[in-house]
């Protein structure tokens, strides 16, 4: 066949595709009806094949180029995802979000242990050496704890919270995102974030100030270190996925895991609201220690029983015995 | 094999369900530093836009509690209004954000298809590392200019071609004959197939030769189609003018294909 008659006679195809495909593309097909869409499938396909034939036959002509780049215009409107539905929202709370947190667990723990290590560094660099204590741990929060008060001012709490949540998320999002450098900015982030904490829970223990202490940490920092550790879980498994890539090029590795978590620490990031407000509002708060420590328990059971609860498929079902409904039907 | 070896180096070849590969041309680093720019520019403005409107919110509260509350509220939203852009913007326009349609550049997945939720995501979070300036360095040395937060999430940014007319394609470039007719049959001209008739057409529309450049080219072009056309070394067609050969075996060619 010659060029002039390829084109000729497939050209009405190709035109139609192309007001298909700019009709499409503000609504990503959704403005076609069943019918268009049907067609439009079929037109893509053709499309197709003419660009294969005008490979073979013409790859030198400008109608090859042409193909290509209709055909490129195309595909991605046939071919996508599924699509998010903010429906599918609560579901993913519900069940998803507690399975990819089982499903994770030896990271989220790989990642709670780069914290403890960092906790016990903290606190030995301060036991060992305590006269170190000043350069490690600001001064004030001493003078603070001798007045018997370690509190915000309350006018400046929403301040507070905004950018505590903000500053948090950000501290997970990394976590995450470390993950694509072989994990080592979420492995520093955790040893670091372990490290403060340590040092200044052993200053604090030093001057005997822990029920104080504590009862600041603890009504917010159950579920926000809960947070980043499962946060660092995931940074860490995509570390993992790219120096332990398997069958999978590296590359192939790290798109896999990265696409699998990256749903648990977004909805794991969203949580440090929850923190937030309580590092704002609570901790600082008058409330006595006692409850305070209690908040933060029940937070901690309630995110816990959720993570570890939530999402299971039933186990018993019921069994049915044929031999006694045939004895009763009979 | 054979195919992929004439990719050039910035392009991605995609394997479409019907078996046929689509070329992409990748973006480069230049045309993606100027759409981030644009973006900024664009975000940067939607984040000032919600913070004067968060603080004006603010204001109207009755209470220092409340304002407090308000000046937080409002810092917070402008800051989640400007990362969001990023990623609502590529998500709403399935990875043509402002910036990018601006330089003519979309997201795609590796497999050809548009980017979905989780390779948006993904993307957009490990901008945090790729906005250390690390992701500059990686994308430089990317065949394909991409990012570590494209290797993350499995896409690439592509140039869509500036579109190409058909008119502009389909119509035939004017062919230079000086023939008045087809002339007498060729002998085995049966043999020969639309790939000849492509070159003769190339050869026979192309204008700005210079003469004797021209009659070099026919001479040789002739040459092989004689051997093609596989005539015996005495045949009377290897006596005409190559050019008048050119012409006429093109002339028949086109009619015996039509």
């Amino acid at each position: 066949m010659s060029l002039d008659t390829f084109i000729a006679e497939r050209q009405p195809r190709w035109t139609e595709l192309e007001a298909a495909v700019k009709r499409a593309r503000r609504g990503k097909l959704r403005a076609l009806s069943a019918d268009e869409l049907e067609r439009f499938g079929q037109l893509q396909r053709h499309v197709s094949s003419d660009l294969a034939i005008a490979r073979r036959d013409y790859p030198d002509a400008a109608v090859t180029e042409y193909l290509n780049a209709l055909s490129a215009r195309a595909h991605p409107l046939l071919y996508r995802g599924t699509p998010m539905r903010l429906a599918a929202v609560p579901h993913f709370y519900a069940t998803g979000l507690p399975r990819a947190f089982r499903a994770a667990w030896p990271y989220i723990v790989a990642s709670l242990a780069l914290l403890v290590l960092g906790f016990l560094a903290g606190w030995l660099a301060v036991d060992l050496r305590p006269d170190l204590r000043s350069s490690l741990v600001p001064a004030s929060l001493f003078d603070q704890m001798a007045r018997g008060r370690i509190q915000g001012n309350v006018p400046d709490a929403p301040i507070a919270a905004s950018f505590i949540i903000q500053n948090n998320i950000r501290v997970a999002l990394i976590c995450f995102a470390g993950g694509v450098l072989i994990g080592l900015p979420t492995a520093f982030v955790l040893l670091s974030n372990g490290w403060m904490l340590g040092t200044i829970a052993a200053a604090v223990h030093l001057g005997g100030y822990d029920l104080q202490f504590w009862s600041l940490i603890v009504p917010h920092g159950v579920i926000e270190l809960s947070i980043i550790v499962i946060a660092g879980g995931t940074g860490l498994m995509l570390g993992d996925a790219i120096l332990r890539p398997g069958p999978l090029r590296r590359g192939d590795a790290l798109a896999v895991a990265a696409r699998r978590v990256v749903s648990l620490a977004i909805g794991a990031a969203t949580l440090l609201i929850v923190a937030g407000i309580l590092e704002a509002f609570v901790s600082p708060s008058g409330l006595p220690e006692a409850a305070k420590l209690a908040i933060g328990a029940s937070a901690g059971t309630l995110l816990y029983s959720w993570l570890i609860l939530g999402g299971r498929e039933r186990r018993r079902v019921k069994r049915v015995n044929l031999d006694r409904l045939r004895r009763a039907s009979a | 094999m054979g195919v992929v070896a004439s990719v050039p180096p910035d392009t991605i070849r995609i394997h479409t369900a019907e078996n046929v590969s689509l070329g992409y041309a990748t973006a480069g680093v230049g045309s993606r530093l100027v759409a981030q720019v644009v973006d900024n520019i664009i975000a940067y403005i939607l984040f000032f836009i919600a913070l004067i409107g968060g603080l004006a919110v603010a204001n109207t509260a009755s209470s220092t509690q409340g304002a407090a509350f308000g000046v937080g509220a409002a810092i917070a939203f402008a800051t989640l209004v400007y990362a969001a852009y990023f990623f609502v913007s590529e998500l709403v326009t399935g990875g043509r954000t402002l910036g990018k349609s601006v330089m003519g550049l979309r997201v795609l997945r590796v497999n050809g298809a548009a980017p979905d939720f989780a390779a948006i995501a993904v993307r957009n979070i490990v901008r945090v590392i790729d906005a250390t300036g690390i992701g500059l360095i990686v994308m430089f040395f990317h065949p394909l200019s991409r990012r570590l937060g494209d290797l993350a999430a499995g896409t690439v940014v592509v140039r869509e071609r500036p579109t190409l007319r058909l008119a502009a394609v389909s119509a035939p470039p004017p062919l230079i004959v000086r023939t008045p007719d087809a002339g007498p049959p060729i002998d085995g001209i049966e043999r020969l197939s639309s790939a000849e008739h492509n070159a003769l057409r190339v050869f026979l529309s192309r204008p700005g030769l210079a003469p004797e450049q021209r009659h070099r080219l026919a001479a040789e072009l002739g040459s092989r189609m004689c051997d093609r056309l596989q005539l015996p070394p005495g045949a009377p067609e290897r006596m005409w003018p190559p050019e008048l050969l050119l012409e006429r075996l093109y002339l028949q060619l086109d009619q015996r294909l039509r």
